[in-house]
């Protein structure tokens, strides 16, 4: 009979990636000490995965939701591509980001709707649209020609907020955040660990008040803010120079896991992906929409894979015809073995974080120790067919 | 006999009038009708395939009919979708679509109206009010559970259909349908579903029953209806018709007047 502790770990789907993560971890740190256990080797796994690991959040949620992406490399392809192309032709940067996600908001749509119309396999779907969109990216960009930034600029784009738009905008934050400090103040659950939770969440909220209009006051009103857009999205952080190369993409990675952990586990439209990906009829008997939620699950994540393309750009400052190719197969595998299961119903996007993290940490470390880069999608291979074993097994122990 | 059965009552619960239902070139239902008072138990008889999961479906918005007229105390309505059923106050139990496995209990049991709270512009599950109000809801109809945040996956099939009947009848408040709901049941758990239909007609709701069992039939039921290839073709009192007679037009299809058609 099971014992209660790998009961209640089979409760997280993550469970078994989080060993795995320590395993590998332990694994390479006894390998190459020196090289692996450093800040530049931690940097370098987290800013390599923070493109891939957004897309993934996307894809986690719609496998719960029992549907499959495949066409999420080529969803950031086009995004990037919108993207660079507007913000080349003197569209303001900011509305030509916008574009480029509203662009993976719109072919997610398309997935979903051919979806719900045609009831034909997601998997089927999203193999013809991979192909479609990737040929919008190889007309749009033919001859072997790259759309560079530094084309049109040597310096990067930057969006000017007038000091009183600011201001405004700071004092709707600080209202959200004032509301949201009185709703989790007054919030008296049972749950010690939950009423903790939320005196904390209220504490952070009042402090991060102070702070946004504490900012506004000091620097808002009078001049206009100047935001530095490729550095606020995906700028170097500068942490001295020995610490290695972290981008602002992995704060956004994290935020974006946050976001929609939350969303996952704590609305009613995260418990209706899950119904719908556990037993779709047994949720639409019980008036869950599951169409709706299979297509906005589809829009969702086009729209991840989109801002990951943006996010992209911001770095490389560039956009090539077979940008995001191939990405998917690695998404897929990082969700898969971040617990998710293939056929819907159960998993995390803190496992889909973890794969991820995990994949990158598994290329990171052969490359330390001095195996050929190429061997790393053989070493992936193999450890999406373990993961499974693995995850089979916790979850059997429920 | 129960009053509500008399034909002077106030108009029926539920009426479904020539309800037609074809998916392809198959007839599911072909001018099928259904009656249901407050405080009534209907049996929906017939054999495999004769369209009764089909007329109920069409009663929870599941189906739509091509034709027919479907009345709610006395008022005619189209049921679109379940959450419209929902509305009217209609809970159905179906065979297959109880609940969803990976799921816990508490989870299942608000699928579709889950409890939220307010945390400043967003709405969030108040998990600690439904797995509360879900124990109590199922305590209060003397079902146990152990734990609502349990995955219903580990449950027994007993364990699981009475949770799927307790949430029907903790929020139905007009009509009950329970869809073959002892077919996976021990003895005990069966006696302990036809309880729930009693106590659910004596709190005045009308129930539909699914069933191949004539003793279930017999033991709780005040009318019984039968379907044979998606028409009707008996609704009479089970005073009316004895057991074996019953058995006979179920298996055979061949159909007996209802009273109306009698006068």
């Amino acid at each position: 009979m099971a014992n209660p502790i790998s009961q209640r770990l089979a409760r997280h789907p993550e469970a078994g990636a989080f060993v795995g993560f320590i395993a590998v971890f332990l694994f390479f740190a006894a390998l190459t000490p020196d090289t692996f256990l450093s800040g530049r080797s931690a940097a370098s796994v987290l800013t390599s995965q923070a493109i891939p690991g957004i897309v993934a959040l996307g894809v986690a949620l719609l496998m719960i939701s029992g549907e499959f992406d495949l066409s999420v490399g080529s969803i950031l392809g086009v995004a990037s591509l919108v993207f660079l192309e507007l913000a080349t032709h003197e569209v303001s940067p900011l509305a030509a980001a916008s574009a480029g996600v509203a662009a993976g908001c719109f072919m997610g749509l398309i997935n979903g709707l051919l979806l719900v119309w045609t009831r034909i396999p997601s998997f089927i779907i999203t193999l013809g649209t991979l192909l479609v969109f990737r040929a919008i990216c190889l007309t749009a960009i033919s001859g072997g020609r790259i759309v560079r930034w530094s084309d049109v600029s040597r310096t990067d784009p930057v969006v000017l907020v007038p000091g009183l738009v600011t201001l405004a905008l700071c004092i709707a934050v600080a209202v959200v955040l004032l509301w949201t400090a009185r709703d989790l103040g007054r919030y008296r659950p049972q749950n010690r660990f939950t009423l903790g939770l939320s005196r904390l969440g209220a504490g952070g909220c009042l402090l991060a008040t102070v702070a946004v209009l504490g900012w506004s006051l000091g620097a808002g009103i009078f001049e206009p803010w100047v935001i530095d857009l490729f550095g606020v999205l995906n700028g170097r952080i500068d942490i001295g120079a020995a610490a290695g190369n972290f981008r602002m993409s992995i704060i956004w990675w994290l935020v974006l896991a946050a976001l929609f952990h939350l969303l996952l586990t704590r609305t009613r439209f995260g418990n209706a992906v899950f119904a719908t990906g556990g037993h779709g009829e047994a949720a639409r008997a019980q008036g869950v929409d599951v169409d709706r939620t299979r297509v906005i699950s589809f829009v969702i994540c086009g729209g991840l894979a989109a801002l990951a393309g943006v996010l992209q750009v911001c770095r490389l400052k560039s956009v090539d015809p077979l940008r995001g190719e191939g990405l998917e197969l690695e998404v897929i595998a990082a969700v898969v073995i971040g617990g998710t299961l293939l056929k819907g119903g159960y998993g995390s996007i803190i496992g889909a974080v973890v794969g991820t993290a995990l994949t990158g940490m598994l290329r990171t470390g052969l490359v330390l120790s001095g195996v050929p880069s190429n061997a790393f999608r053989g070493a992936i291979g193999a450890l999406v067919i373990i993961a499974v074993i693995i995850n089979t097994l916790v979850r059997r122990q429920r | 006999m129960n009053p509500a059965l008399k034909n002077d009552s106030p108009a029926p619960l539920v009426q479904l009038q020539d309800i037609d239902v074809g998916f392809g070139h198959i007839r599911a239902l072909e001018s099928a009708c259904l009656e249901l008072h407050a405080g009534e138990v209907v049996a929906l008889l017939g054999d495999n395939g004769a369209g009764k999961s089909t007329l109920i479906k069409v009663l929870t918005g599941l189906v739509r009919p091509q034709a027919g007229d479907i009345r709610v105390n006395g008022e005619s309505l189209t049921l679109a979708s379940p959450s419209q059923a929902r509305k009217q106050g209609i809970e159905a139990v179906y065979q297959d679509l109880a609940l969803v496995p990976l799921m816990s209990i508490a989870r299942n049991f608000f699928l579709g109206r889950e409890l939220t709270r307010s945390v400043g512009p967003v709405r969030l599950l108040d998990e600690e009010e439904m797995d509360r109000q879900a124990s109590r809801a199922l305590v209060q109809i003397g079902i146990h559970v152990r734990d609502t945040s349990e995955p219903v996956e580990g449950l027994s099939g007993g364990e699981r259909q009475s949770i799927a009947i307790g949430r029907a009848v903790h929020f139905g408040s007009k009509v009950l349908i329970l869809d073959e709901p002892t077919s996976a049941l021990s003895i005990g758990e069966t006696e302990k579903v036809l309880q729930y239909v009693e106590a659910a007609r004596a709190r005045g709701l009308g129930v539909i029953l699914i069933t191949h069992n004539l003793d279930h039939v017999y033991k709780v039921s005040d009318r019984l209806v039968i379907l044979s290839q998606g028409k009707t073709i008996a609704n009479l009192p089970v005073e009316q018709i004895e057991h074996e007679e019953a058995a006979r037009l179920i298996m055979s299809g061949a159909g007996r007047k209802t009273p109306s058609e009698r006068e």
